[in-house]
């Protein structure tokens, strides 16, 4: 299976020395290169849809710039479709990868019709005249996303979600095998999120295109990708900030421990089962909890976040149990001192009551 | 202009969206130019009857020989100096918005109009000491082809310093804030030159700061028509990497263009356009910042493909406004043009702005 069409070998990128002005006032840091990661050798395959992965400041960006040759690499060499980077036109290299940034448009007067008819540039002559062809591969660029709607009204008038779309569509009028998006979900809600990665899912299923994006959304990396580049920060000698990047299926990485490592802080958790971070809590007590089903499990996560350790069963003297069916259902709270338990209607009761006997258990005290 | 999309109906109903502006639009600001020209030979301080005018204009002569010297020799030439002045500011206007990304650029607020009047500050007030005083005398203000190399060239090393600034910088604010201050240090060199001159030549300059459409004669008005022809060519072959750079320079990089070309392009149109108008007509303010945003709102369209040749429309008939209210008609008065592009322009761009609530949007 050799439909690969971006490889790096012994990558490494940065900023050469000099050219890093504004950066910082250290002189002897700006007169070496610095060099964010190196040894990188990664592969992106046809109809693939990779998502990079990091923190912040793990030059996810960097990375990004270099593979799309807006910068140069400080050593090693970037093959797209076969050929050395810096040997290609940068018009031919513009037919092969295109761009989703977060970059503010200068809208203008730019309908969302002409700004998808820029993805052209490539192809036309010089006055940027699009023949036939170039008006159909527009069209179906506007359609393919869902932007048809909208075609005609002026960037300016769009929605976060809806200009995301429209500059997925430009880059699809750009027809170019790979993709590469920065942080193509960054602001959007939910639904819009949604509706962008399962459009970029849909572009590397049905169009066979390799999509490369950085993301911060780790659950959404993990459902959809085909691949995940991670790049973490590994300690590098005289203090120095570099990253290593591990290429792998989403759910290796979970299992190697690989995405815990790279994420890691003070004060999270990585929680093996929902495959997301959670606040780590120092638990000051402990809470048993019986019952089970969804009224249940959203207990448990209401307790947790003001700060219980929850156990279940009735084995601790401080324990709540959720009672009834959902409709009627309600929570009894054994605070420990008496027998009888209080009996609450509400969640936030709940919460209030544990929180009461928790400041009065230290007066006791 | 053949960008027009044939009217393709798609399967719902709806038609796409047309690429251009309706065409009709720019064969009605031709028109105006057309009126606005031959009114501005019409009117002028000795009262020459239109049908006189237009027999002039046939070449079918006149009655008194003195009017067809007066329309041939001064208005003529002086109505095709504000053409060519309005179409030159506004083309540098619109790239200069364009290539900053910045609503407030143009010409005179990056300080290549200050450039220009340095390059003519050199040459009027050097001449105390040069042997060349007298020629330069000669030529009248803003005459000699002197005048306008020295302008460009200053034009062109502000622009150069400007955009040698503008590789460093990426914060379009930053880079405003440095053009008006490089602007401000040209003005007081220029201010300093003047401290040392001697009063005639002082005032010969700032004679030349109020601006003037009418010294541009002959020879000088081909002089003029041809450098502003080829900054036109070189400005209207950039149009499609313009569009482009709509979307920032990254996303252009990333469509294969070079921005090193467009900016060198860029740069060289505008000193050519802004240099050459500000050395034969003065610095004239005003019209390079407010036709673009007219031309946008007016054809509501951001294609240069468009935009470059309306600009040249309406920059050429403000010009001619500006030109028929400054020989104040029915008097023997005639107002410093370039007074009179800020007094009537600035109303017209204040309602332009009100009116256009996205021009924040489109830049910011």
């Amino acid at each position: 299976m050799n439909n690969s069409i971006l490889q790096t070998r012994d990558l490494a990128i940065g900023y050469p020395a000099g050219k890093r002005l504004g950066m910082s006032g250290n002189r002897r840091s700006g007169n070496r290169s610095k060099i964010v990661a190196e040894g990188m050798s990664l592969e992106l395959r046809e109809g693939e849809l990779v998502c990079l992965l990091g923190p912040n400041g793990s030059g996810k960006s960097t990375l990004m710039r270099t593979l799309a040759g807006v910068q140069k690499p400080l050593g090693g060499e970037v093959l797209l479709s076969g050929t050395r980077l810096d040997r290609l036109s940068a018009r031919d290299g513009a037919r092969l990868l295109s761009l989703v940034l977060t970059d503010k448009v200068l809208t203008g007067n730019l309908s969302v019709y002409a700004l998808v008819a820029l993805g052209r540039y490539p192809y036309t002559g010089w006055a940027g005249n699009l023949s036939p062809r170039d008006e159909a591969v527009v069209r179906h660029a506007i359609e393919t996303t869902g932007t048809r709607m909208f075609a005609h009204r002026h960037l300016g008038d769009l929605s976060d979600g809806e200009r995301q779309k429209v500059m997925i569509a430009r880059a699809i009028a750009q027809d170019t095998p790979v993709i590469m998006l920065d942080e193509p979900t960054a602001h959007l809600d939910l639904p819009n999120r949604l509706e962008i990665v399962r459009l970029l899912k849909m572009l590397a299923r049905e169009q066979k295109k390799a999509i490369v994006l950085s993301t911060h959304e780790l659950d959404m990396a993990l459902q959809t990708a085909d691949r995940i580049w991670l790049m973490r920060p590994v300690d590098a000698p005289h203090g120095e900030r570099k990253s290593s990047i591990v290429s792998g299926i989403p759910e290796s990485l979970v299992l190697d421990g690989q995405l815990e490592q790279a994420f890691r802080r003070k004060g999270f958790e990585f929680d093996l089962h929902s495959g997301s971070f959670r606040f780590r809590h120092d638990a000051e007590r402990t809470i048993g909890l019986v019952g089970d089903g969804v009224r249940a499990y959203w207990t448990r996560r209401a307790l947790e976040r003001i700060g219980c350790r929850v156990v279940p069963g009735t084995a601790v003297p401080q324990h709540v149990v959720v009672a009834g069916e959902n409709g009627t259902g309600h929570w009894q709270f054994f605070d420990g001192s008496t027998r009888n338990p209080h009996k609450l209607q509400a969640l936030s009761d709940v919460l209030t009551a544990v929180g009461v006997s928790a400041s009065s258990g230290e007066v006791v005290r | 202009m053949a960008v027009r999309i044939s009217g393709a109906q798609a399967s719902d109903g709806h038609a796409w969206p047309l690429l251009s502006p309706k065409a009709g639009m720019l064969f009605v600001l031709l028109l105006a130019l057309l009126l606005l020209f031959l009114l501005d030979i019409v009117l002028g301080s000795v009262q020459i009857p239109l049908e006189s005018v237009i027999g002039i204009l046939l070449g079918r002569g006149a009655e008194h020989p003195a009017w067809e010297k007066i329309i041939t020799a001064i208005r003529l030439p002086k109505a095709a100096t504000a053409v060519i002045a309005g179409a030159a500011l506004s083309v540098s206007g619109l790239q200069m918005q364009t290539l900053f990304r910045n609503p407030l650029a143009g010409p005179s607020v990056l300080g290549i109009s200050a450039g220009a009047s340095l390059g003519v500050a050199v040459v009027m007030l050097a001449s105390g000491g040069a042997a060349n005083a007298f020629a330069i005398r000669q030529l009248g203000f803003g005459g000699s082809w002197l005048i306008v190399i020295a302008a460009t060239l200053g034009a062109m090393a502000v622009l150069l310093i400007v955009l040698g600034i503008a590789v460093r910088i990426r914060d379009n604010v930053v880079l405003l804030i440095v053009g008006i201050m490089v602007g401000n240090i040209t003005i007081s060199l220029i201010s300093i030159w003047q401290y040392f001159s001697e009063p005639e030549q002082i005032q010969d300059y700032l004679i030349w700061t109020f601006g003037s459409l009418g010294g541009v004669l002959g020879p000088q008005l081909a002089v003029l028509g041809a450098v502003v022809a080829l900054g036109l060519l070189v400005s209207f072959s950039a149009s499609k990497s313009l569009n482009v750079l709509l979307l920032g320079e990254n996303y252009a990089r990333s469509l294969g263009m070079s921005t090193f070309f467009v900016r060198v392009s860029v740069i060289a149109a505008t000193s050519l356009l802004a240099g050459s108008v500000t050395g034969f007509c003065g610095p004239i303010g005003f019209i390079g910042i407010a036709v673009p945003h007219l031309t946008r709102s007016m054809l509501d369209t951001s294609d240069h493909r468009f935009l470059m040749p309306s600009c040249c429309l309406v920059g050429g008939i403000l010009m001619l406004a500006c030109d028929i209210v400054a020989q104040m008609p029915g008097t023997q008065t005639t107002l410093p043009i370039n007074a009179v592009t800020a007094l009537i322009g600035s109303p017209v761009v204040i309602w332009v702005i009100m009116k256009q609530r996205n021009l924040k949007s489109s830049f910011s």
